[in-house]
């Protein structure tokens, strides 16, 4: 059937042979996985072949809004890029913000997949209905924010620029893909996808609009929830400060890392917290349809960013022994530019520093050396000198230098910034996240930290709460709803569905359908290899109590992790091993 | 005794306290105590998310000592 809310149509370009073609969106897709991350999911089960090199011509670079997106409902203007991932070997779907996801909508498509490889260097230009392709000369080597600015100069601003840095051209497995300047795709290594076809950027640019079921009921309502469940004093902190707020609760929850995840809480938070970034804040932005302007451009000293976000200060911060602001700005900074995800970036250094602190290995680097960060992160991105044994990645470093105890990651994946022995369950969401150490999939801290609802040292429970969290987060995001509407609930959400589309959505639908995002990309995993001995727990975790902070002293034993991880697979109806029964793969195609 | 208490968040607001507090409350007094003494009716709100005291989270119903640094907090979400 059709449904409005969809411009019914997906774009395949051909990099190999510079050509395009359109075909309907598969709506038998669109009815079990709604849009953005549950659909691409669902196309890369269709149309990635097991066993393909990430960085090969085989994989395909997917660009996918929702149904919501373009339409005036608020926070839904972000965009899903994923790929076969090159740092995990797991499928990685990355959100990003700014005003891609609307423009590529406007330009009339759900989806565009980009295939094979162009045979030099080039860029890509998405102008409606006309698909080009140019030569990257001039641009290819430039840092992200020249690259564009180089595009926007010429082309103007009613483009968006997705872009690469230097890591992602050098095919860096923690290298981003760049957005309207300062906002990313980050993770997973999604720009080397993009380097490994040869292209360094994509323009967007679309005119139309999107139609929806009912606009005269539509709008008066979307008016109605954007006041009082959008913009109320429950989601005013994301205004007011971003995510910087989270810093002093993650330091007195006792999740806040230290010195490479060694410990945890910093009694001198306050030197580099949101009331002193909120000192040098120049300006506010919000993406496209948002209504909350999580945005915050700050400038110190010659140091400028967007952010920084929670986990920038924490890695760039107390985790590497940094306390400056500056640095840490600065980290981001360049980060960016060179189109690195600060969390794997980072966690990769802060390993580095512990290695070299440890004795186990000398990287040159040690704990409190930020100008020395800075400096690592271009040689990574560059492939130089100690960069380019920092390019592995932590995994893949610690599986050749030794340290693999002390390397927070899972599947290859670098951890965010939330400390497990004070969160167990998040010990749990990282191990099961589809695309390895992410936050975003199941935020355990929330229950159990912030809103203190849960005990957060014990197994007992977890793999309920992390099923259910992860239910949420997974329509929430195939609906391209982005994650700082922190108040939507299952019954706004089909309310929004139904009102866009005019199909009748339930609650209960909401439900199923993040219950078969996480099966889909399970069931990819499980295609390429994945079962319960890569749904991991670094060895530190469930070794050393750690010694600050209101988690002191709290021991969680691999026997608590592996009852987690039993607690999880019971609750989809998984197998003790952490594969999906034959019935359940064929009841999700 | 006297505590300190500090909102955090858009509790400040909720509860127009922007600034540091300092409170007589009963001797032995758990935190869900002091805060109601206060004036602050958390319960009210959905908003409210957890308390630290001293810099350091802890349940609602413990017990506060003199000169104590009692913090409540407005819930996060996102990441």
């Amino acid at each position: 059937m059709t449904m409005l809310g969809y411009q019914n149509k997906v774009l395949r370009i051909n990099l190999s042979d510079k050509t395009s073609s359109t075909e309907p969106l598969r709506m038998d897709f669109a009815e079990k996985y709604v849009g953005s991350k549950g659909l691409v999911i669902r196309y890369m089960y269709e149309d990635l072949k097991p066993g393909i090199d990430p960085l090969g011509p085989d994989n395909k670079l997917y660009l996918t809004t929702g149904p919501l997106t373009g339409t005036p409902v608020a926070c839904s203007g972000k965009l899903s890029i994923a790929a076969k991932s090159p740092a995990t070997g797991t499928m990685n779907d990355c959100s990003v913000g700014g005003h891609v996801g609307i423009r590529l909508k406007y330009a009339g498509y759900d989806m565009a997949v980009l295939e094979g490889k162009l045979d030099e260097p080039g860029y890509v230009v998405i102008d409606n209905d006309e698909i080009s392709f140019h030569s990257a000369e001039g641009l290819w080597g430039l840092g992200s924010h020249a690259a564009e600015k180089k595009l926007v100069d010429e082309y103007g601003l009613e483009y968006s620029v997705l872009s690469i840095g230097p890591a992602g051209e050098n095919l860096n497995i923690m290298s981003c893909i760049n957005c309207d300047y300062y906002r990313q795709a980050g993770r997973g290594g999604i720009g080397a996808v993009m380097g490994s076809k040869n292209v360094k950027a994509i323009l967007i640019r679309g005119t139309g609009g999107v139609k929806v079921h009912d606009i005269e009921k539509t709008t008066d309502r979307l008016i109605e929830i954007l006041r009082n469940d959008v913009v109320n004093d429950d989601n005013q902190f994301i205004f007011d400060g971003g995510t910087t707020a989270f810093l002093e609760a993650c330091n007195d929850g006792g999740i806040l890392p230290v010195k490479n995840f060694s410990d945890t809480t910093d009694e001198r938070w306050t030197e580099y917290n949101g009331d002193v970034l909120a000192k040098y804040r120049e300006g506010k932005r919000g993406c496209g349809s948002c209504g909350l302007g999580c945005g915050n451009f700050l400038k110190i000293g010659d140091a400028i960013c967007e952010g920084p976000e929670y986990e920038t200060i924490s890695v760039a911060g107390p985790n590497a022994g940094n306390r400056d602001p500056e640095k840490i700005v600065k980290f981001n900074e360049v980060c960016d530019d060179m189109g690195l995800d600060t969390i794997s970036a980072g966690d990769t250094i802060i390993w580095a520093m512990e290695m070299t602190e440890r004795g186990d290995h000398d990287f040159g680097i040690r704990f409190g050396e930020a100008d020395k960060m800075i400096e690592y992160v271009k040689l990574i991105a560059k492939n130089e000198g100690v960069g380019a044994d920092l390019a592995l990645g932590t995994k893949k470093a610690a599986e050749k230098f030794g340290g693999l105890d002390i390397a927070m990651q899972v599947k290859g994946l670098e951890y965010p910034q939330y400390e497990p022995r004070g969160s167990w369950g998040m010990a749990l969401s990282y191990a099961v996240s589809d695309r390895g150490a992410c936050h975003m999939r199941s935020y355990a801290a929330n229950a159990e930290v912030f809103e203190a609802s849960i005990d957060p040292y014990t197994a007992e429970g977890k793999g309920q709460l992390v099923y259910d969290l992860g239910e949420f987060n997974a329509i929430k995001f195939s609906l391209c709803i982005c994650d700082f509407w922190g108040t939507i609930d299952y019954a706004i959400m089909a309310e929004l569905l139904t009102m866009v589309t005019g199909k009748e959505w339930t609650e209960e639908d909401m439900s199923r359908v993040g219950r078969n995002v996480i099966n889909i990309a399970r069931a990819f995993n499980q295609r390429e290899g994945f079962n319960r001995t890569h749904d991991t727990v670094p060895k530190r975790v469930v070794r050393d109590a750690l010694s600050n902070g209101p988690a002191a002293g709290q021991v969680m034993t691999q026997e608590d992790f592996e009852s987690m991880l039993d607690q999880y697979y019971e609750v989809l109806g998984w197998n003790k091993d952490g594969t999906m029964p034959e019935e359940l793969i064929q009841s999700l195609l | 005794m006297k505590i300190t208490i500090a909102l955090k968040g858009t509790l400040r607001k909720l509860f127009d306290c922007y600034d540091d507090i300092v409170v007589e409350v009963p001797d032995n007094c758990t935190c869900d105590e002091a805060l109601q003494a206060a004036g602050i009716n958390y319960k009210e709100t959905r908003n409210f998310g957890f308390v630290s005291v001293n810099n350091k989270r802890v349940m609602i119903d413990s017990r506060l000592n003199d000169g104590d640094y009692l913090k409540a907090f407005s819930r996060v979400s996102g990441g």
